[in-house]
């Protein structure tokens, strides 16, 4: 799924490792997350969104 | 620390590998076969030192506790599926093997019917929470 993950951590001078312990997940969760090779849950979709105070459908992407 | 913070520790995956390891070596000394027992509880003492002590791999990681996440989850879940139907197609084969040979299918038959009973049953299950 195609995310803005990747553009609001480094925004905000995070790396993969901060952002992961921020959520309580893996490093490699968050690389794949950013790879978009890897749909976080709704709940971890939904944490990353507040972390970044923004919404879900601002950083996450459905293609139609 | 709680139950789940007990699996997702280093220690839950070397100290399960120490106990499978003792529990065959009581299976092997009962059946007066203590050498073999040794040796099995050898391997996983090994294996479980290869998961205490293999900490820069993801894979062992996730494997062992300390990487695991909802994304951990996921590939342990349909790592099961994928272990679980190669078991199942394992046992259909065995037991037409066995069938063609003349043999009464066992114990093929038995363990596919646990395989197809426990899969509907949890079907089922899973179904009725939602």
């Amino acid at each position: 799924m195609r995310n803005e993950v990747r553009t609001l951590r480094t925004a905000r001078g995070l790396s993969q490792q901060q952002l992961a312990e921020a959520m309580d997940v893996s490093r490699q969760t968050i690389n794949s997350i950013e790879k978009e090779r890897y749909t976080p849950s709704l709940p971890l979709a939904i944490a990353l969104a507040r972390y970044f105070d923004t919404t879900v459908e601002e950083v996450f992407h459905v293609d139609e | 620390m709680s139950t789940n913070e007990f699996v997702r520790s280093r220690w839950f995956m070397p100290l399960f590998c120490l106990f499978l390891g003792a529990l065959m070596f009581a299976a092997f000394a009962i059946g007066d076969n203590v050498g073999q027992g040794a040796i099995s509880l050898a391997i996983m003492a090994a294996l479980g030192a290869v998961f205490l002590l293999g900490r820069r791999s993801e894979t062992l990681r996730g494997l062992g506790g300390p990487g695991r996440d909802e994304r951990w989850a996921m590939i342990d879940l349909r790592a099961t599926a994928v272990a679980g139907t190669t078991v199942m197609i394992a046992v259909i084969a065995g037991f037409i093997v066995e069938v063609a040979r003349g043999e009464d299918g066992s114990p093929y038959a038995l363990l596919g019917a646990i395989g197809g009973v426990t899969y509907v049953a949890a079907v089922a299950w899973l179904r009725a929470r939602g």
